[in-house]
């Protein structure tokens, strides 16, 4: 077979939306990959990897394979009979596939959730009460001067990050890593610490009080203690004073403020001293997002139905408000009685409490590859991997569109997301949908 | 061949001169057609109304910008959830609507196509996507241009054939109908948390001014015969006075040649009409405006009507939105697109007592009135800045009523109201005159040859309004008006009926209209070689994944050029 | 008073939606028509008969009207919603959005609530002797405008965010509230009689925040005012002596934080301000 070469290629996975992957390949397998991380390589090595090759039902307590047609006949049953269905994941496929996610949704009644509810929720949360000072991430390239990492650590998560976007990135007013300086702050000195000009030990569960201290600092206000979670006040006053005079700051966040104790307060508060931060000088704020598609589930997610995620269509119309209508607490009260899972692993990243209720109810799966999910799902039908075997629309973490395209074929058989919720729309259409 | 006959109905369709005359309409396959067969279907509009479809040239209903503001709003859409039935998808409106409950809600008002007025190339294929999904009406988008840096550089180096290259490749890459300034050079400013002060101000580390910006790309307009003029939105929107910038640019242009229609079409002039110094101080800057109007025949505006309600601020702009925000003090969302442009989004409230809110108000009808060619200014809401487009049936009210206007004058801050000349104003507008500055002319504006009008080879987008001209003054019943216009008898799109008694009865997909110009080959590659040795070093996006193929639109329609003259 | 009983079938796991349940609905109607009513449960449209066992009596006004749900109804949300008289009386636990909009009567809860429970009251009285979850008399999603009028009394404990942005009226929480009472508070008051778990009044602009156990920390956007002898919650005067703190600064807010003395040795260290 005659190999080919794949220029410009976006990579899908984490949301920096790296697009300069070249990829040696020929019509169905990966030769080699060049220019991207090191996760991003083992991605496109893996490929056959795991997979789940042919549509599966639990017939007498086991999976067995089955036909395409059966599969989706047992899913849009499954969906149909549910008082309360629960269609999560998304954050790994494309906006394509969310939309036909969406659709079925309101289609059988059920509640549409993305992974935003476990990592980012508190950062949309936050902006729904202050809004947010952002801008892409080419901004911070060519003007940033000042850089924050807080709870989150790019080396590992974002491997391109800081050279694509950050301190070792070549930007039009910012040429060298002389030209930025770095901060970060976390719990503990992680490798991204390791290359800050200035590290900030906060305490465990203490990112609120010192988002308010800075707060409180820049507006030149006395704070009367004499440390704030752990950080001298000296250090806050310090800390402010950079954030200040320089000319234009950026600040990324990610689950450190995300998931710890006050969680849409902290991005809250992080969101309001940025806010604050540009009476006085410029400064933007983009959140650290985890999987490479999670910002376009939120995008298609609002404009099709005003809210990001964690979205209740039971009553025939969009409603929002997590807590209520968001997977993992409607999963752990017991509430949801069946799930359509796509490009996600619930089993493995819920809570406890919620994974008890989840592997009781019929799940019907739409994954490439084995999880824990799948292994406990009633349904399984294997999906292409998008960016790599099948194409569509993703969003970076900044809201910049990419078309990531398919490079090479899905194993025989396997069909991309989109198609599959097409088909489980049209046959619960064609058993008559409760509405 | 699916045919039909609109009757009797009391036709209003400004491009073809008929003015309320009885006539019969015949529509076959989607077109307007000469006569029908004895077998059509038969539409009774007798003692009704029957005008072209809306067709709205200002409109932020798509995009990321339009998207941050819903996300940042929910408490917008709670108050205004719309249930799924059995022809249309749920959704939520007030303020921001989601996607398919835009198109209902237009559909239903009669209109049938809507523009997107300003989208950032780097973003526009999220533009799309949500254009895609808009039910029922055709639409399109403007790129935005005035902060680019490649213009900019192309401007500055007195370049205007590459730069006419450069847009062109641009409207095509971006499927983008128009070009679009916001703020030319401000945003750019406010990079560094700066703006422009006016016309010839320099903007930081580019060299050029927003008028040389203007005027090249006024330039490039014509040189490319792009069927709309360039759409512009003023520097210095957030000032307190600011109408002299708003006649200034437009005087800045009036030398360039204009090839069959207006150079440059001004937008929302409201919010860059005032005049005075300081807030407390702000007056109507309406009369110089409409008197600059109605003595140039280079531009066109539209007024971007204010209504006393809850709002939503969403600009480029991204400087002007940091400046009000100020004020408000509710929640601000800003967005800066590297290389290009920015957004802003605020939420915000107009009260009649409050004496700015006020005079805008007032400024806004002002302009309607005192222009006195109704194909020069065209109805808006500059939606949702000004207020929701659902709002316009009641600006019409306004429009034809002066009873109407007094009972809301005797409501509005009582300062406000002595400075305005509004009050004095007698001028009422004519059905014929609503159907020109809400269908005819935008769509003349727009260069879209087969729209906003009932003749032969017209598309069959058709609004049918529960009005029988004979019997209602609509100076005296405007509340009936109101009441028609938002909600149609029968709205026809493409010769197929989409809306019955303001209902939603069958959702099509629209068409998204966009622009191919055409330059010489040798121009367009050499551009294209610097755009190529450049990209990497000016975005974060490969050149070869920035532009957007046409099988994304899902139903593409380019209006070739020479149509526009 | 005419006592309608309301009782449930069974145990819901899957939600209800009753917003029926409210002496403003009930009033003059007949059981059957009542039975009969269509609610949510899930994605299903049901007759609230075929969930609850409905008999008694209504009154021909809401005034006159009690509902008295007999049995446990944590699935069951809206009940009592934008109620405007009347009395409804929860035998056992209330699910979501208890009262939301209220604007008069009363409704006593004998178990606990869930969360948001008082969601934009204006008027009237909600008792619940038991806990209750987060967002107590708070905003919806994205809004400024929580509770503004009206008492609400809780027993037990509650959780996170009580009173967020709250404009006006009385909440009491006679056991231990959860992090960020107060929050955005726009005026108001709120009595926390055991303890606080900490960022009390994060973002307020006015009102007061009043703890007569542990206040676990204060914002380093609130400072420390003076020791006052006795603080007042409405007509009450409750005994202190307290510390004062004034704040939340990073919003040039002058609300008011009261954390008893006695119970707060970890606050003792402001009096060194006290020489000021």
């Amino acid at each position: 077979m005659s190999k080919k070469i794949s220029e410009s290629v976006v990579c899908t996975f984490c949301a920096s939306g790296c697009d300069d992957l070249e990829i040696t390949h020929n019509r169905r397998t990966v030769d080699s990959a060049r220019n991207g991380c090191a996760i991003s390589l083992s991605r496109f090595a893996s490929i056959r990897e795991s997979r789940i090759l042919k549509p599966l039902i639990r017939t007498r307590g086991n999976l067995r394979a089955t036909t395409f047609a059966k599969a989706i006949d047992r899913a849009a049953r499954v969906l149909n009979n549910s008082k309360y269905p629960l269609l999560y994941g998304w954050s790994q496929t494309s906006c394509e596939a969310i939309s036909k996610g969406i659709e079925l949704a309101e289609l059988v009644g059920g509640l549409i959730d993305n992974t935003t509810t476990s990592c980012h929720g508190p950062t949309i949360l936050g902006l729904q009460d202050v809004g947010e000072a952002t801008c892409t991430l080419g901004e911070v390239r060519h003007s940033a001067d000042l850089i924050i990492y807080w709870g989150c650590n790019p080396i590992h998560s974002h491997p391109h990050h800081t050279t694509r976007f950050t301190v070792f990135s070549k930007g039009r007013f910012r040429k060298t890593r002389k030209d930025r300086k770095l901060v970060v702050v976390d719990v503990r000195r992680t490798d991204t610490a390791k290359l800050a000009d200035k590290f900030i030990q906060v305490q465990p569960n203490g990112d609120y009080e010192l988002l308010t201290a800075l707060r409180t600092a820049i507006r030149g206000e006395e704070i009367e203690q004499d440390s704030i979670a752990g950080v001298p006040v000296d250090t806050i006053e310090e800390t402010a004073d950079m954030m200040v005079d320089c000319e234009f700051g950026a600040l990324f966040f990610g689950l450190g403020l995300t998931m710890t104790a006050g969680k849409h307060r902290n991005t809250e508060a992080a969101l309001a001293l940025v806010r604050d931060l540009n009476y006085v000088t410029k400064f933007v704020v983009i959140p650290m997002r985890g999987w490479f598609n999670v910002t376009g589930a939120n995008e298609v997610t609002t404009w099709q139905t005003g809210y990001p995620y964690a979205v209740d269509l039971t009553q025939g119309y969009p409603r929002f408000n997590p807590g209520d209508t968001s997977a993992i607490d409607a999963i752990a009260r017991g509430e949801v009685d069946a799930a359509l899972v796509v490009a996600s692993d619930p089993v493995s990243h819920f809570p406890g409490a919620a994974v008890k209720h989840l592997v009781e109810i019929p799940i019907v799966t739409v994954e490439p590859k084995w999880t824990p999910t799948s292994e406990a799902s009633e349904v399984v039908i294997p999906s292409a991997i998008l960016g790599i075997e099948a194409s569509g629309t993703i969003y970076r973490i900044d809201g910049v569109p990419l078309e990531a395209r398919k490079v090479v074929d899905p194993p025989a058989g396997v069909r991309p997301d989109v198609e599959i919720l097409d088909a489980i729309i049209n046959r619960v259409k064609k058993l008559g949908a409760r509405r | 061949m699916a045919e039909f006959l609109i009757r009797n109905g009391y036709v209003f369709d400004p491009l073809n001169g008929i003015e309320g005359e009885k006539l019969d309409i015949s529509v076959r396959d989607g077109w307007i057609v000469e006569k029908v067969s004895r077998t059509a279907r038969v539409l009774d509009a007798s003692g009704k109304v029957v005008m072209p479809g809306g067709v709205d040239i200002h409109s932020h209903i798509a995009g990321s910008k339009a998207n941050c503001a819903r996300m940042m709003r929910p408490e917008d859409h709670s108050k205004d959830p719309e249930p799924k039935t059995r022809y249309a998808r749920s959704g939520v409106g007030h303020t921001i609507p989601s996607v398919f409950t835009t198109g209902y809600r237009y559909a239903r008002m009669g209109y049938t196509t809507v523009f997107e007025p300003a989208t950032p190339p780097l973003k526009t294929r999220h533009t799309h996507e949500e254009l895609n999904d808009i039910p029922i009406i055709d639409k399109g988008c403007f790129p935005l241009f005035g902060n680019n840096w490649f213009v900019m550089e192309y401007v500055r180096q007195g370049r205007i054939e590459e730069l006419a290259a450069y847009v062109a490749w641009m409207l095509e890459a971006t499927k983008g109908y128009a070009i679009k300034i916001v703020n030319p050079g401000g945003i750019e400013a406010w990079r560094w948390g700066g703006n422009v002060r006016g016309l010839d101000d320099r903007v930081p580390n580019f060299d050029v001014t927003p008028r040389e910006i203007v005027r090249a790309l006024c330039q490039v307009n014509s040189l490319l015969n792009l069927p709309h003029a360039v759409h512009i939105h003023p520097n210095c929107l957030a000032e307190p006075g600011n109408y002299q910038t708003t006649i200034d640019t437009m005087e800045s242009v009036r030398d360039i040649p204009i090839r069959g229609h207006p150079i440059m079409h001004v937008t929302h002039v409201q919010f860059t009409g005032r005049k005075g110094w300081s807030w407390p101080d702000v007056r109507s800057g309406a009369p110089e405006i409409a008197d600059y109007v109605n003595t140039h025949d280079h531009v066109t505006i539209d007024p971007g009507q204010l209504i006393f309600t809850n709002v939503t601020w969403m600009t480029a702009d991204g400087p002007a939105m940091f400046a009000l925000f100020k004020l408000t003090k509710t929640k601000w969302f800003n967005a800066d697109v590297e290389s290009e442009t920015g957004a802003g989004v605020v939420a915000a409230t107009y009260k009649k007592s409050n004496y700015v809110n006020a005079i805008q108000w007032g400024i806004a009808l002002e302009l309607a009135l005192l222009v006195k060619n109704p194909w020069k200014i065209f109805l808006t809401t500059d939606h949702p800045n000004g207020g929701p487009f659902t709002a316009y049936p009641r600006v019409i009210s306004w429009l034809v009523s002066k009873d109407a206007r007094k009972k809301l004058l005797d409501k509005i801050n009582k300062t406000a109201k002595r400075r305005l000349d509004l009050p004095g104003i007698d001028r009422e507008y004519t059905l014929y005159e609503i159907a020109t500055i809400t269908r005819a002319a935008t769509a003349k504006s727009l260069g879209l040859g087969f729209k906003g009008h009932l003749g032969v080879g017209a598309d069959a987008d058709i609004a049918i309004y529960d009005i029988d001209p004979p019997e209602v003054d609509p100076a005296k019943e405007y509340k009936a008006v109101r009441k028609a216009f938002a909600r149609a008898a029968f709205t026809i799109k493409d010769g197929r009926i989409v809306v019955k008694n303001g209902e939603v009865v069958r959702a099509v997909r629209g068409r998204t209209f966009w622009t191919r110009p055409q330059v010489p080959e040798e121009t367009m590659k050499t551009v294209i070689k610097q755009l190529e040795s450049k990209f990497d070093d000016y975005y974060t996006v490969r050149f070869a994944n920035y532009p957007i193929e046409e099988q994304y639109l899902s139903a593409s329609r380019v209006i070739a050029t020479s149509e526009g003259a | 008073m005419a006592n309608l009983i309301i009782t449930p079938l069974r145990d819901f796991k899957i939600p209800v939606t009753a917003e029926c349940l409210s002496p403003d609905f009930v009033a003059g109607k007949s059981l059957r028509d009542i039975e009969l009513t269509e609610v949510w449960e899930g994605n299903r449209r049901v007759k609230l008969g075929s969930l609850f066992r409905v008999y008694g009596e209504t009154g021909s006004a809401p005034g006159d009207c009690t509902i008295r749900i007999s049995g446990n109804v944590d699935a069951v949300r809206r009940i009592g919603f934008e109620m405007t008289e009347g009395s409804i009386q929860v035998e056992g636990n209330a699910g979501m959005y208890l009262g939301e909009r209220m604007r008069g009567g009363s409704i006593v809860v004998a178990g606990n609530a869930e969360s948001w429970l008082g969601t934009q009251m204006r008027n009237g009285q909600i008792e619940v002797k038991g806990n209750v979850g987060d967002s107590v008399g708070g905003s919806v999603r994205g809004g400024t405008k929580g509770m503004r009028g009206g008492t609400i009394t809780i027993h037990g404990d509650c959780g996170t965010e009580v009173g967020a942005w709250m404009r006006n009226g009385t909440i009491r929480i006679k056991g231990n509230c959860d992090l960020y009472a107060g929050l955005h508070m726009k005026n108001g008051t709120i009595l926390v009689e055991g303890n606080s778990a900490g960022r009390v009044g994060a973002h307020m602009t006015k009102g007061k925040v009043i703890v007569l156990g542990r206040m676990e920390g204060v914002l380093p956007s609130f400072q420390f005012e003076e020791i006052r002898s006795n603080a007042k919650a409405g007509d009450e005067k409750i005994p202190g002596p307290f510390y004062v703190f004034s704040g939340d600064v990073n919003e040039d807010g002058e609300g008011k934080l009261f954390a008893r003395v006695s119970d707060n040795p970890d606050l003792k260290w402001n009096e060194r301000f006290l020489e000021r």
